[in-house]
């Protein structure tokens, strides 16, 4: 199978004081054209800098050592010269972020900005062509109001309406990849649910392959068709979303499972927050998609 | 007779572009043992509510009674005590240049709480309760984890023998393992001490696992409150149907429940 995302044996180090700190163990992730995927797991697992290292901005971190192979769309990303790298940024590929309103710009208008983004793929592209095109994408996320969203700073807009202008602007350069970081986290529980829909039908229509990063099991649940379960730096279960969720295999997985809080009353079983059975070999689901 | 009773409670805050009715004749109680879950999400007016409750803001009309006496703003330190906050963010609520024992101590020094010379000895007691090392008390709060640290936060609030405890967003910060057991501790020592609960939280699945009862509010306005069990099974205001709506859910029992409830209108 050729994916369109094809990371093997990836390991971090960072080198400290002490020596190098293990941070990755050899992860093996894959994503195909259109299809997406989630990589759940708790703060400290490994998800955050698994999406830096795809986005090719660890490997320029000094103490940071990068191993494995990352392939996107054929080429190897470690490899790259880091001008290379950074071309695919904001074209190829693109990311959000967890607060839509700090990772704007507060000086330049929605406006200035999405002509920023454009001109990576078309540096000669004229301001009115921009606003026109970022208009087109501003409606897709439901805005109903483009053009006074073009003129207004961030500041102006409310945290919702950041993260669907974040959304847009990432998808605006049709990248290939889309890779979102605990998207919405920092919103209202009723904004993120209506963004995270909006996002799912904007990349379904769009054919946009995403790497979902998160911890929250139901928001993930929700958006995704597959699911790594990622722990202390090792993937410890792979499989369809439904497959996963209604028969975890992993004991870490049954374990952050269990200690979710269930709006039927469920009650709180007691989970442990460290056991060895989370080291247990990875747990793989084949086939029986939903 | 509710240890806290809130009647028709207003706060107006002045700015320059006019006044903002972060809380409008707002009336609820909580009786002693209880946990209230104080719902909604930002600029409901739920923080404003827990900083009128413990004294840091004023109202600007309305009466809080705690247990059957009107409280002032200016508090004397009997009330300062027995109304105790945890606060969300364990990281910047503990004080990184005193020793964790410095920071749970600080409260029996303020408030005079226990002979001199006993106070170490509580402030362990109190470390232990929340399930840490009494030694533990030495260390600076930096290499504590999360769940730690919001360990701490709770022994600090509980060192001061209080009666109620006002908890922002206890968990919000913490994974979801840690947060279970966190929770979980909540719960028991609740019991064990008889602690009454004002529980402020946007997360609904959480509300349904500790609290008796839900208070949901909406721009400033209490919306609905009812019993626990009564708002997942039957919800009244569209506002709160809205919010079990958006709950995100991980089986198919959660699924079907939150379907139902938001799609009754």
């Amino acid at each position: 199978m050729s994916a369109l995302l094809d990371i093997r044996d990836l390991r971090l180090g960072f080198k400290g004081l002490r020596g190098i700190t293990e941070v990755l163990h050899g992860i093996d992730l894959a994503i195909a054209a259109g299809e997406r995927v989630a990589l759940v797991g708790e703060s400290g697992s490994g998800k955050s800098v698994t999406a830096r290292i795809i986005l090719g901005l660890l490997q320029e971190a000094r103490a940071a050592r990068v191993s494995g192979a990352v392939e996107f769309d054929g080429r190897d990303i470690s490899t790259m010269p880091a001008r290379q790298r950074a071309k695919l940024r904001g074209t190829e590929m693109s990311m959000i972020f967890q607060d839509p309103t700090s990772s704007l710009n507060p000086t330049f208008t929605i406006g200035r900005q999405f002509a920023e983004v454009m001109r990576r793929r078309q540096p000669e592209m004229s301001r009115e062509a921009c606003d026109r095109r970022a208009s087109e994408m501003l409606a897709e996320v439901s805005i109903p109001d483009p053009a006074r969203v073009l003129s207004a700073y961030p500041f102006q807009l409310s945290g919702g309406m950041n993260q669907r202008v974040m959304i847009a602007m990432a998808l605006v350069n049709h990248p290939k990849l889309l890779l979102a970081d605990e998207p919405g986290t920092a919103l209202d529980v009723s904004v993120q649910a209506l963004t995270l829909r909006l996002m799912h039908d904007l990349v379904e229509r769009h054919g946009t392959a995403v790497l979902f990063i998160s911890h929250n099991l139901g928001v993930v649940r929700e958006f995704a068709d597959r699911v790594y379960v990622i722990y202390r730096g090792r993937i410890v279960e792979e499989g369809p979303t439904r497959a996963l969720f209604d028969n975890p295999g992993h004991a870490y997985t049954r374990a952050l499972m269990s200690a979710v809080p269930r709006i039927t009353g469920a009650g709180l079983p007691e989970v442990p927050e460290v056991s060895d059975d989370f080291l247990a070999p990875m747990v793989r689901h084949t086939g029986g998609a939903a | 007779m509710s240890l806290l009773s809130v009647e028709s409670l207003s706060k107006t805050f002045q700015t320059p572009s006019g006044p903002v009715h972060a809380l409008r004749d707002v009336s609820l109680s909580v009786e002693r043992g209880e946990c209230l879950a104080v719902v909604g999400e930002s600029g409901s007016g739920k923080t404003t509510l827990a900083n009128m409750i413990l004294g840091i803001l004023a109202a600007t009309s309305g009466t809080i009674r705690f247990d059957g006496r009107e409280l002032p703003v200016r508090r004397g330190p009997e009330h300062r005590r027995a109304i105790q906050l945890v606060q969300q963010n364990p990281l910047s609520s503990l004080n990184p240049k005193r020793s964790i024992g410095a920071s749970v101590r600080l409260g029996l020094d303020t408030y005079g709480i226990g002979a001199r010379s006993e106070r170490w000895a509580r402030v362990e007691a109190a470390l232990e309760e929340v399930g840490l090392p009494g030694e533990m008390r030495r260390r600076g709060p930096s290499g504590l984890s999360g769940g730690q640290r919001q360990r701490v936060g709770i022994a600090r609030a509980l060192a001061c023998d209080p009666e109620l405890l006002v908890l922002d967003e206890p968990t919000s910060a913490l994974d979801v393992l840690v947060q279970a057991r966190v929770l979980r501790l909540l719960n028991e020592l609740r019991a064990e001490k008889r602690l009454t609960y004002v529980f402020i939280t946007h997360d609904l699945a959480v509300v349904r696992n500790v609290a008796d009862r839900v208070a949901v509010f909406k721009s400033g306005e209490l919306v609905e409150t009812g019993e626990t069990a009564r708002i997942f099974t039957a919800p009244e205001h569209p506002y709160t149907r809205s919010l079990i709506g958006a709950v995100p859910v991980v089986d198919e029992d959660e699924l079907q429940l939150r379907n139902t409830l938001a799609g009754e209108q």
